[in-house]
């Protein structure tokens, strides 16, 4: 029997979503290898019967709410894509605006049709099984996930920071061009794509570990000339609800 | 004693020569810095360069290699060991990098030989460079006599003028195996020595000895005995706090050499590779068991054994040091961690 | 260069590469733990020491370090017992009779039982560490004229979670080893001794600490508080041997994952003399 796979998104750009439909070459034999039953960026016909829900998005409006339980009640395993699901991502942001100037620069005279609450990972709603962060979500993760679970093996994600893979792939540290640069204390498994551009990581994967953000604070006060609030904006962009962690 | 010399361009010519039969891989300058990359022509290669970000060492032993596929089928499975034998050529390595692959070397060969490694090793023609002083600030190379090189290389070039037409280095060379002969003299390529050229490579000798200032004052001997005596200091613990436990020390290191293992299966299963992939003492997983427990848990008892390994573990065990001085290291540690600098801070200790 | 020198020593097949074996047999011992009698393809002894350790591999899974349990007098098969505790366990805990597995090795040092011939032999075990001492002691017991006075000495937790419950009935009733187990925590079944190992010394008759050889096998929090009471007895350090329990990858010294201290455990161990292992800090913390 093959699994049983839909894909939802909740508030987001659903760009996790798209990201499967990005495995081009593999998408032959992930359709051979699983069926999926509901998808709405991918296909029309829906089934509630999942073996496996993967989402997108954060949990932003009481709507999200609802279609996350539902969601949890028809999976069996529920997974989170992306940093919107899995940190709440940039949806965040508005949990430190006013919330009624926000609304109405939104949707302007529209806004009370709209109810929306703070920005949370949908593990802060319902219980999550695994979770594969990122902005977008790392397509050849969550191609690794699925095999994974075909093979019955127990998904772990990478515990090593983005400076690993800047190693591996022989990548000029930013910090040696001045940039203060997220990959210390940023969960890995990007294949460090930002830095391999000369873009400083942002931290769309999360924080690796406590320790590590420890760490930061003692340096980035000790041994650098920078102000530690600038960094703390850069950690929020996609991981505000971490804040709670933050040095 | 040179066994030969040779101008720059002859060299070069020779380089073109050897890429008929082999990918070459030398310094190549990007903006500011340089990087071991592989080049199809040798004036692609910048001789000159400083130092290069990272060593050659990714050529050797890559940071992921498949070690052997396996097919499952009849309820049982097969495996396919995999051998990478292309001959290559490593063009430019300054004497740290060449006593890091002599670490390596070692490493790989002794007890239980790793094929993986030996066979590409065997297929690797080493062309150093000399260095005539320190190439940055903060290489403590001569502290660990990590920028002489006496073995570990096929030939190696000192760099000993420059003559005044065009800029043109003229060097002399050491042959460190046949293939190294056999590279110049089958090419008849540049002269023997002249009773000048020794002087001059005698001066050479003379003139690199004062240009390498000392760092570490009471000299790398020393070092064994210090840690020893330095297992339970406060240092570790108080250097610790600024650690990210981010592997960089490592990964950027031309003498590390461990590495994880893990099995990549193919979407349909059934077939796939078990890899190896660098891995690093300082990464907080490295010495946990299965059940979890961690042999080294706090990021102060992995820089202990990270320096001691540099220091003390690797030359008891291999009689190879098992650091060079090229700190690369302390260049990519974002926290500002300097090997030197804790042994230093050790010293005054005492 | 030694590279060029060693080349006759190279084999031309990889180091990493498991050999296919077959699962004969699988018995259930506790809970979380099996005993999986094995053969290689082909047949043959796999050619081991007591004491040392197989790499088992689940190809597309992964590979994890196993004690061999039984002893290489036993020509036609090996055990391993194996503990559920992470995903290749996992993974070999759903398999059964008839399946396939990979192995290689056997890897490490282990007892030199050479060293033990002659000699008075005192074992004590706690917990897990009856797994890897188990090669020895069937090793003693089918060669057992070779050795002179033979203690046994085993602890565990509960009676549930003692391992090898059909030897330990046996090795009651021989009267070739003076054997006394223990439990921590007893049941409403339980009729033997209860505390800690230790506890089990006073069964012990007068030792000649020149004539014996002590190993300890278990638990580092177990492993001091024996070593105390093996010192007390006189027993010189240098007939102390113990066996450690380390993260291993390569099995072969190169991947740099067991090290304690300055020593490979997958090399020169996982079987040490006391008198080697002290100066290692990191080993019995």
């Amino acid at each position: 029997m093959r699994p049983r796979i839909a894909i939802f998104s909740l508030t987001s750009c659903e760009g996790c979503s798209l990201a499967i439909l990005e495995l081009e070459d593999q998408l032959l034999s992930i359709l051979d290898a699983v069926e999926i039953v509901n998808f709405r960026e991918g296909m029309t016909e829906r089934s509630w019967d999942i073996d496996i829900g993967f989402v997108d998005g954060a949990v932003s409006t009481p709507e999200d709410k609802r279609e996350v339980e539902h969601f949890r009640e028809c999976c069996t395993k529920l997974v989170a894509i992306g940093a919107c699901a899995c940190l709440g991502g940039l949806n965040t942001l508005k949990n430190y605006q006013d919330e009624d100037e926000y609304r109405a620069y939104v949707y302007g005279d529209c806004a009370k049709y709209f109810p929306t609450t703070p920005a949370q990972p949908i593990s802060a709603v319902v219980n999550v099984d695994h979770e594969l962060p990122g902005c977008p979500m790392v397509k050849e993760e969550f191609l690794k996930f699925v095999t994974f679970a075909l093979a019955g093996r127990t998904f772990k994600l990478p515990e090593d920071p983005v400076c690993v893979e800047c190693k591996k792939k022989g990548i000029l540290c930013l910090y040696e061009k001045g940039i203060i640069c997220l990959g210390p204390i940023t969960r890995g498994g990007c294949n460090a794509i930002c830095p391999s551009y000369g873009a400083k990581c942002e931290g769309c994967r999360g924080i690796v570990a406590e320790d590590a953000l420890k760490a930061a604070g003692v340096n980035l006060r000790e041994q650098y000339d920078v102000d530690l609030a600038d960094v703390l904006a850069d950690v929020r962009m996609f991981g505000a609800y971490q804040e709670k962690t933050l040095p | 004693m040179l066994d030969r010399v040779l101008s720059r361009k002859r060299l070069l010519e020779l380089v073109d020569e050897l890429a008929h039969a082999r990918r070459i891989v030398g310094p190549v300058k990007q903006n500011d810095h340089y990087f071991y990359e592989p080049v199809d022509r040798a004036d692609r290669l910048d001789l000159d360069f400083s130092y290069c970000v990272y060593g050659p060492k990714a050529f050797l032993l890559p940071p992921t290699q498949t070690l052997f596929r396996f097919k499952q089928h009849a309820g049982t499975f097969e495996t396919t060991p995999e051998h990478n034998d292309e001959p290559l050529g490593i063009i430019g390595v300054h004497p740290c990098d060449v006593n890091a692959i002599r670490l390596l070397d070692h490493a790989f060969a002794n007890t239980h030989p790793d094929e993986h490694y030996l066979t590409r090793r065997r297929q690797t023609f080493i062309v150093g460079i000399d260095c005539p002083g320190p190439c940055t600030e903060g290489v403590f190379c001569g502290d660990m006599h990590g920028n002489e090189a006496t073995t570990g290389f096929d030939v190696m070039c000192y760099p000993l003028s420059r003559d005044d037409t065009g800029g043109d280095v003229r060097y002399g060379v050491v042959f460190g195996t046949d293939a190294g002969r056999e590279f110049i003299l089958y090419a008849q390529a540049g002269d023997p020595p002249s009773v000048e050229d020794e002087r001059a490579f005698e001066r050479y000798q003379i003139e690199k000895q004062a240009a390498f200032p000392q760092q570490i004052p009471y000299g790398v001997d020393t070092l064994p005995d210090l840690l020893e005596r330095s297992y339970d200091s406060l240092l570790w613990q108080a250097t610790a706090r600024r650690c990210y436990s981010c592997g960089s020390c490592n990964l950027s290191c031309p003498t590390c050499y461990c590495f994880n293992m893990f099995d990549e299966q193919e979407l349909a299963l059934g077939t796939g590779e078990r890899k190896r992939e660098w891995d690093g003492c300082q990464l907080r997983s490295f010495a946990e068991v299965a059940g979890g427990h961690n042999f080294r848990e706090a990021p102060a008892s992995r820089l202990r054994h990270r320096i001691y390994r540099k220091a003390k573990w690797v030359k008891e065990r291999e009689g190879i040091a098992g650091c060079v001085g090229c700190a690369r290291c302390d260049r990519a540690c974002t926290a500002k961690i300097s090997s030197v600098e804790i042994y230093n801070q050790l010293a005054e200790e005492r | 260069m030694p590279l060029i020198e060693r080349t006759s020593m190279y084999r031309g097949d990889s180091l990493y590469e498991p050999r296919p074996a077959e699962i004969t047999a699988v018995e259930k011992l506790t809970a979380d733990e099996n005993l999986y009698t094995i053969r290689l393809d082909g047949g043959g002894p796999l050619g081991h020491d007591p004491g040392q350790f197989v790499q088992v591999s689940l190809v597309g899974i992964g590979e994890c370090p196993i004690s061999i349990c039984s002893s290489p007098t036993r020509l036609e098969h090996f055990q391993l017992c194996i503990r559920r505790a992470g995903e290749v366990t996992e993974h070999i805990h759903r398999l059964d009779a008839g399946d396939t597995v990979g192995i290689r090795g056997p890897l490490g040092h282990g007892f030199q039982v050479h060293e033990l011939h002659g000699k008075d032999v005192l074992i004590v075990a706690g917990g897990l560490g009856i797994a890897p001492v188990r090669s020895l002691i069937q090793y003693i017991l089918d060669e057992r004229s070779r050795f002179g006075a033979f203690h046994l000495l085993y602890g565990a937790r509960s009676p549930a979670e003692m391992l090898f419950q059909t030897d330990v009935i046996r090795w009651r009733e021989n009267k070739d080893v003076n054997f006394h187990t223990t439990v921590d925590r007893p049941d409403e079944q339980w009729r033997g001794h209860t505390g800690v190992v230790t506890t089990l010394f006073q069964e012990l008759p007068k030792l000649d600490p020149h004539e014996t050889m002590a190993i300890i096998v278990g638990p580092p929090v177990m492993f001091k508080f024996v070593v105390l009471e093996v010192l007390g007895r006189r027993i010189p350090q240098k007939n102390v041997y113990c066996s450690l329990e380390r993260r291993m990858k390569c099995g072969v010294g190169k991947c740099g994952h067991c090290q304690a201290n300055n020593v490979y455990v997958c090399l020169e161990g996982p079987v040490f003399r006391y008198g080697e292992l002290k100066a290692l800090r990191e080993a019995i913390g």
